[in-house]
């Protein structure tokens, strides 16, 4: 008989019974009001349920509800800081209740295998955030709406306004390894991938197409659970090691009858910062331009700086000018190798003489580049529920249009929910969500042609008129050669975005599918499986003429990813008398990740415009080495939970992984965690009006880990074919075909107390982490003949802690204020590195990663530390060669003859980028129907490299370039010329003070000694960010009357408004993305984030 | 009972699903994606390519304005002697050195003599750049991380070219003492008599490096009057040069510059004026007319002197558009049968080792007629670029050999120097050496009027190999451009 039911047939049937048969009870409909039992004010907000029934509603905002029941149903009301109250419907139809302010918390939250658990026997801190808070204020990248909102979590993100990548960790940085700081993603039970990959190579820069966990649609999210600790790492793998962010879809539970809701968010966007650009000198050198060919023909007119004249209106030969012949000035080809060698002198006499136009600032000439971005997004969701099951069906449509011109994002999201009772003894449940995401064009990042930041922030003329711009073909050579400004060194910006695209088109399903079997009341089994396969094209175009790329080109780059997953968990649960309750869980899963990549380049194009890989000049190249990966874990784990008298829990787990990623001998480890919560109130039986819950918490964790695949044998390389050789070459990563598994350690203990009925909540944790045998290649210096080699080694201790507080000054019938502060802070030292068993050597410091500044791990600093050159310094040191024994000069900077700054002779720490602290602050404030919300963001402490200061100076772009150029460029003339702050060391060995000025173009072009000596633009990356404003009204029901519509809401929301930083010029909320990789501490002239202004309406019927 | 004995056999069946199917997972994890062994005729072409390439960018970005050939016009750092790091010569040699340690290996386990002799002159050549650009670098203990040394020493530069020197006669010995044909040969095609040829004409150029320091007449003697056993280049034909292709992306590096890019480097005065002077017709090779009067019935030829600061090169002489661009050989024609003909990657020419010998016998290192050596010499160049040399021109009083030692010296050397343009970087190793011609630093030079002598190391030595890079530079001195290394001092 049950085989049945396991039928494919019988699941339909069963589904389709769902959808269809939503059952009508003979109800009656009740009303009533909830009121506070001490108080006599209504109470807002209470829920009523329908016990076993799944039907339930809540109270308006006068405390009034109506809900069809039976008589002899059982109402269950409840409300956060009240006692739950039950009732059984009798046969009046008025039901008035109150409810005593209660000092238990019945919180619920959803924890490790979504099983959602009341917040109290947790022994580990977790913060969870709701749907609602995800889609009225909405990002489209969802991880970046935690911002502020969960204490000891850091998000860094490239800001390009359409979905672009974001970094998230927790609790700080753990692994040596920066990609694997990351905590893991789980929907509905099910990780995700959260894969960030790179594209860049054979000239092309980054581009950014998102991180896996951001295409998560925010419209069908129940809730977000973020497991901070490696508790749940037993029940979901290594990976958990960092923290867990748990999703929970919505389903049809708990909605009576079939019900659709509708959501709806216009949103505007605009660019939050740029730059302070000078604006007295254009474009040229030694106060000298006027454009010929924009190629050094006319006076300094291949300079691509602003050191040129004063912008007074004078008449000036420009690009933009009209000439005699019809044309513009910047009509003129020079680029050779396009259409072959070009005679510059009949394309002048084509062109005709430029007839000069004024030489004006264009202070917005970069502010009006950039377009109002809008965002739509519209979800229509329809759910039904019965006694025997339930559904949700959603479909979300996203559209996004950047504030980088030409820039878009089309995101199609369907979801489907549902589960249904087979049986009393079997249940079904599926959540499957299927995606596509498409963008014409995703707009490249860091430093090069490509990033229109890099010709903004660092080179382009200030006298420069974009919009002149925008029509950027040269008359007659459409599809050939673009129009510009300057012909020496860059491109048209917007040529660069409407014809050098970088699309993207995503198709991906993730969900799953569940059996549970109740084998016994106190027994049950479960049997799942999960899938997360996604399939990515991106076709990347480059026009003839442009920069990188004269003649053009054209990639294809293919990625398909596959993580399928298998468990089954057997439970166990059981009252064993009065006093204990017992839940023991044995499982299983079977994990497997296969990845399939193709990326393939036709290097230049036969015919301009035609973008494919058959229309290539030359033999196509293909650019990847690993077109195929897998790898496999298999798991066993078990749990067990053990509840004594509600107030003392104890959890304790263990899990076996096996991983095809480690040697045979060392494939097998075992890890485990346990921890422990005590209520004290209840345990002591605390009555007081004070102190109304206080509970303890403590929890302890170990963790192994894997690595990648393929880490065991030497392989070679194949390389790009050398004039027609094939070739290949040995890995420059030393393999290790001994690796153990990775091991980290962690304790946390936590306190949560509540003071005066709730309304005051303080939820402490201190943890500790040590990681130990962290599997990474650690950088060998290439004269070894290897860039890296792969170890286990380091032990990393990661402490910190973290603080919420939640405090609602005031609660009455009408109006609410509730307050929540988080505060965490974290620490993390590097106590070991490696020490070669063999040959004793010593590995005492460990760069992670090299942009600019390099990011190295040294026994006893701080992980996250950043080092370079810095400024050599009279010293007090007598071994110094700047030893000063007068001890007058001491920390000033010495210079040489010349003026400039002696570099130091080797690299020394400038700052560490991990923040000192991080904290949120929201408030909300509740009248009637109507609410308030602010939401402020603060990170403070953490040093930031910024790279639009090194070459915006160099550029003569931005306002510090002012300086030494009080009145142009004649050093005679006071106000001109700059003499930096410091000594020279006289020949007798003392000092005096540095007298040597220089002009200022030679003061700022060397201010980083040619981006040598960088301790001059490190910054103190502290802001606070008002990061969010919402505004929202619900119309109560009774003033919908008899229509059919309910929860009418509206909802203003503003993100990223305002933003409070000593950094100049940017964000310092960005970060640096090189190869896949984010780099936090560097910024690398990243597009500017933006600041959304937007309505949402919601409703159902 | 019988009911949960079923279940409890179903359970274990899925734990043993779960753990017990691990068999296959060495076989998951074998890398499909690439072999794990290979052929020394797989690695060859890379590390030629690679290497050539390494050497012409760090030609062009140092070499060739340093020994004043070029100059800069905008940019000007280095022109100023404001060098940012120089890795690339560091990192290909080493880079490319494992794959020449494991030919060395398989060649040696599989009697491939040829190979190995090939392997052991790509070795000396790429390690001569190394300690001529930096002086002590890591030789002995290089290329060991495989049997577990992670820091490897840095040996002298005395040791350096006792080991190069050591090699390359063994490579001579070697070659054609066994039949293997040398498969992704791409600079000889295989040809193993040109790789003996290349082989003792580097021991030339090394002895001749470190003459200053040792009396090198015994060695240059027992390969010059003993070529039967030792050959060396006879012609042009010999040249070793790696030659680029008209499509990508084999094309000449330079080719896909950015114009602005390309076009910041212009003729140096100081070459520029003295070919002018000799109305040498190289001259119209290496350089353009101005672009002001190029397609002009005069076309003007200009350069600009090196180290100006920004302004005053870009407005020198009226600015760019009055000074002398880089020959478009080397970029926009690059490509063009001429092009490819002349822009070559340049492991080492027969001019090169004709003027050698021509200064040794001048010296009396060896007997020999110097004369004939200059001589053919500068007429290897003028073939070099597809021209004979003009009539009259090996009589003009300042190219003509015979007088005093001194003046033949000054002419082997400035022939020499302009012989080896586009070769800068060997044009500077040589000119450290003779200081001819004469040079002044750069005219707003940021090195204390001093013309470097050196490359920095790469700054990530100081946390890679933090020791070593520390007693290399107790000894040379410190880790700047103007220390000089052994060969030098």
């Amino acid at each position: 008989m049950k085989v049945n039911y396991l039928s494919f047939k019988g699941i339909c049937h069963a589904l389709v019974l769902t959808l269809l048969s939503v059952a009508t009870l003979s109800a009656q409909r009740v009303n009533g009001v909830v009121t506070d039992a001490e108080s006599n004010e209504v109470l807002p907000g209470a829920t009523i349920v329908v016990k076993n029934e799944g039907r339930g509603t809540a109270t308006d905002s006068e405390g009034k509800f109506s809900l069809e029941a039976s008589e002899g149903e059982v109402l269950t009301v409840s409300l956060v800081g009240y006692a739950p109250k039950t009732v059984t419907v009798g046969t009046s139809l008025t039901l008035n209740l109150s409810l005593s302010p209660d000092n238990q918390l019945d919180e619920v939250i959803v924890t490790a295998l979504g099983i959602s658990r009341e917040k109290k026997s947790l022994g580990y801190a977790a913060q969870e955030i709701k749907g609602e808070d995800l889609t009225k204020a909405r990002e489209t990248n969802i991880i970046n709406s935690l911002s502020g909102k969960v204490a000891g979590v850091t998000i860094v993100g490239n800001p390009s306004g359409i979905g672009s990548s974001s970094r998230i960790t927790i609790r700080g940085e753990r692994s040596l390894n920066i990609n694997r700081n990351q905590p893991l993603f789980v929907v509905d039970g099910v990780p995700i991938s959260n894969e960030l990959r790179g594209s860049s190579g054979s000239s092309y820069q980054e581009a950014d197409y998102g991180n896996g966990a951001g295409f998560v649609n925010p419209d069908d999210v129940e809730s977000i659970t973020v497991l901070k600790g490696a508790s749940a790492a037993a029940l979901y793998g290594s990976r958990a090691n960092n923290g867990v962010i748990l999703i929970t879809t919505k389903t049809g539970k708990n909605t009576k009858g079939i019900g659709v809701s509708v959501n709806s968010t216009v949103s505007f966007e605009n660019v939050l910062r740029l730059p302070d650009y000078q604006n007295v000198y254009g474009q040229g050198l030694g106060g000298v331009f006027e454009f010929k060919d924009g190629n050094g023909g006319g006076a300094a007119d291949g300079v691509d700086e602003n050191w040129g004249p004063k912008m007074e209106g004078q008449l000036l030969a420009q690009f933009d000018s009209p000439t005699s012949n019809g044309f513009r000035g910047g009509d003129v080809g020079n680029l050779f190798n396009t259409i072959g060698p070009v005679n510059l002198d009949q394309q002048l006499a084509a062109r005709g003489s430029i007839n000069a136009t004024p030489w004006v600032a264009r202070p917005d000439n970069i502010k009006d580049f950039f377009e109002t971005g809008v965002t739509q997004t519209h979800n229509v969701a329809l759910t039904g529920s019965n006694a025997n099951g339930d559904f949700r069906l959603s479909y979300t449509w996203l559209d996004q249009v950047g504030t980088v011109p030409n820039t878009d994002l089309k995101r199609n999201t369907i979801s489907f929910a549902g589960g249904y009772n087979l049986s009393p003894k079997l249940k079904v449940r599926t959540a499957i969500n299927y995606l596509t995401n498409k963008s014409a064009n995703r707009p490249n990042l860091s430093y090069g042609t490509e990033n229109i930041m890099y010709l903004f922030n660092c080179w382009l003329g200030r006298q420069v008129n974009t919009a002149s711009l925008r029509d950027y073909w040269q008359a007659g050579r459409e599809d050939l050669n673009q129009f510009n400004y300057n012909y020496n060194y860059h491109d048209n910006p917007y040529f660069g975005l409407y014809e050098n695209t970088n699309s993207q088109d995503i198709n991906r399903v993730y969900g799953n599918v569940s059996l549970t079997y109740d084998l016994r009341d106190d027994l049950s089994l479960m049997l799942r499986s999960g899938t997360d396969a996604s399939n990515e094209f991106r076709a990347r175009r480059r026009a003839y003429s442009t920069q990188r790329f004269q003649r053009g080109s054209y990639r294809e780059e293919r990625i398909g990813f596959t993580e399928l997953n298998t468990d089954f968990l057997l439970n166990y649960k059981k009252t064993l008398n009065q006093r204990f309750d017992l839940n023991l869980g044995l499982g299983g899963n079977a994990m497997r990740q296969v990845g399939r990549f193709s990326d393939v380049i036709a290097p230049e194009l036969a015919v301009p415009g035609i973008y494919t890989l058959s229309n290539s000049r030359v033999a196509l190249q293909n650019l990847t080495n690993t077109p195929y990966t897998e790898k496999r874990i298999h798991s066993l784990y078990a749990t067990g939970q053990l509840g004594f008298n509600n107030y003392l829990f104890l959890d304790v787990s263990a899990r076996n992984d096996w991983s095809s990623t480690l040697p045979s001998d060392s494939r097998s480890y075992l890890y485990y965690a346990a921890n422990v919560s005590a209520v004290l109130t209840d345990a002591l039986n605390i009555k007081s009006d004070i102190l109304s819950f206080a509970k303890l918490r403590f929890g302890v964790a170990q963790v192994g880990n894997d690595t990648d695949p393929y880490q065991l044998a030497t392989t070679y390389a194949a390389q790009q074919a050398v004039l027609g050789s094939p070739s290949y070459s040995e890995s420059s990563i030393l393999i290790n075909a001994n690796l153990k598994p990775e091991i980290s350690t962690s304790i946390e203990t936590g306190v949560d107390v509540r003071f005066f009925h709730n309304r005051v909540g303080l939820d402490f944790t201190y943890y500790n982490t040590q990681s130990k045998n962290q599997i990474l290649p650690i950088p060998l210096t290439i004269t070894s003949g290897y860039s890296a080699r792969i170890i286990n080694a380091g032990l990393i201790e990661n402490q910190g802690m973290e603080v919420t507080l939640n405090i609602t000054p005031i609660r009455n019938r009408n109006f609410s204020w509730d307050i929540a502060l988080n505060f965490s802070r974290n620490r993390s030292e590097v106590k070991e590195l490696f020490t070669d068993p063999e040959s004793g050597q010593e590995v005492s410091n460990y760069v992670l990663a090299t942009r600019y500044v390099t990011v190295e791990a040294r026994v006893g600093e701080q992980m996250g530390n950043m080092y370079g050159i810095g400024y050599a310094r009279v010293s007090s040191d007598p071994a110094s060669n700047y030893y000063d024994p007068t001890g007058q000069n001491v920390g000033q900077i010495v210079y040489n003859s010349q003026g400039k700054p002696i570099p130091t002779s080797s690299r020394i720490l400038l700052g560490n980028y991990n923040p000192d602290w991080l904290g949120g602050i929201g408030n909300t404030f509740s009248y009637k129907g109507l609410s308030l919300g602010v939401l402020f963001d603060v990170r403070s402490g953490g040093k930031l490299y910024s790279h639009t200061q090194t070459v915006g100076r160099e550029g003569g772009t931005i306002e510090e370039t002012l300086e030494g150029r009080a009145d142009g460029y004649d050093l005679t003339v006071a106000g001109n010329g700059v003499i930096g702050e410091g000594v020279v060391q006289n020949a007798d060995g003392t000092f005096s003070a540095n007298t040597a000025k220089l002009s200022a173009r030679e003061w700022h072009t060397t201010y980083t000694l040619g981006r040598g000596l960088i301790e001059g633009v490190m910054y103190d990356a502290s802001f606070t960010k008002l990061r969010e404003v919402r505004l929202g009204y619900t119309l109560p029901n009774k003033y919908l009357g008899k229509s059919s519509l309910r929860d009418l809401s509206i909802t203003f929301v503003g993100r990223n408004l305002a933003l409070w930083t000593k950094v100049p010029h940017v964000d310092p909320e960005t970060s640096s993305n090189v190869g896949g990789t984010i780099i936090p501490g560097v910024e690398s002239v990243a597009l500017p984030s933006t600041r959304s202004w937007g309505v949402n309406l919601g409703f159902r019927f | 009972m019988k009911y949960t004995f079923l279940k409890s056999l179903s359970i274990l069946g899925l734990i043993v699903l779960a753990s017990g199917c691990t068999k296959n997972f060495d076989e998951i994890n074998t890398n499909p994606n690439a072999p794990t062994a290979v052929n020394s005729g797989l690695l060859l072409p890379q590390i030629q390519r690679d290497m050539m390439n390494a050497l012409l960018g760090e030609t062009w970005g140092i070499g060739n304005i340093v020994i004043q050939h070029t100059a800069k016009n905008q940019f000007v750092n280095e022109d100023r002697y404001l060098w940012g790091e120089l890795n690339g010569i560091w990192n290909n040699v080493y880079d490319n050195n494992r794959d020449i340690k494991i030919i060395l290996q398989q060649s040696e386990a599989n009697g491939e003599n040829n190979y190995k002799a090939v392997a052991l002159i790509m070795k000396s050549w790429m390690f001569s750049l190394a300690t001529d650009a930096y002086g002590d670098v890591p030789y002995s203990e290089a290329i060991s991380a495989k049997e577990g040394q992670n820091y490897p020493k840095y040996d002298t530069q005395e040791e350096i070219y006792n080991g190069i020197l050591g090699d390359l006669k063994t490579a001579s010995d070697l070659l054609g003492t066994s039949s293997e044909s040398v498969a992704g040969d791409v600079i000889f095609k295989g040809d193993i008599s040109k790789w003996k040829k290349l082989a003792n004409s580097l021991r030339i150029r090394a002895l001749m490096r470190i003459s200053r320091k040792r009396d090198v007449r015994a060695d240059l003697r027992a390969i010059v009057d003993n070529t039967a056993t030792y050959p060396i280049f006879e012609s042009v034909a010999d040249n070793a040069v790696y030659a680029y292709s008209a499509s990508a992306p084999d094309q000449f590096p330079l080719f896909s510059s950015r114009i602005g890019s390309f076009n910041e480097f212009r003729a140096s005065k100081t070459l520029l004026d003295t070919l002018q002077s000799l109305n040498d017709p190289r001259m119209p090779i290496f350089f353009r007319p101005t672009p002001d009067t190029e397609s002009s019935a005069n076309p003007v030829f200009a350069g600009i002197p090196n180290g100006l600061n920004d302004v005053d090169a870009l407005q020198y002489n009226g600015g760019p558009q009055f000074q002398s661009r880089i020959g478009s050989t080397f970029y926009e024609q690059a490509i063009s049968t001429s092009g490819l003909s002349i822009t070559k990657g340049i492991v080492m020419t027969f001019a090169e080792l004709q003027f050698l010998l021509a200064e040794a016998a001048e010296k009396g290192l060896i007997s020999g007629d110097a004369k004939a050596y200059y001589e053919n010499g500068v007429n290897a160049s003028f073939q070099f670029y597809g021209l004979t040399t003009p009539a009259g021109y090996l009589t003009l009083p300042e190219v003509a050999y015979g007088g005093t030692q001194e003046g033949n010296l000054a002419k082997i050397g400035f022939q020499k120097w302009v012989s080896l343009y586009f070769q800068g970087l060997e044009a500077w190793f040589d000119w450290r050496r003779t200081g001819i011609p004469a040079l002044l630093p750069g005219i707003s030079n940021q090195n204390d009027d001093k013309i470097p002598v050196r490359f920095r190391y790469p700054i990530i030595e100081q946390a890679l190999n933090a020791d070593s890079r520390k007693a290399a530079v107790d000894r040379q001195g410190p880790d700047d451009l103007n220390s000089k290394m052994w060969h030098l001092k």
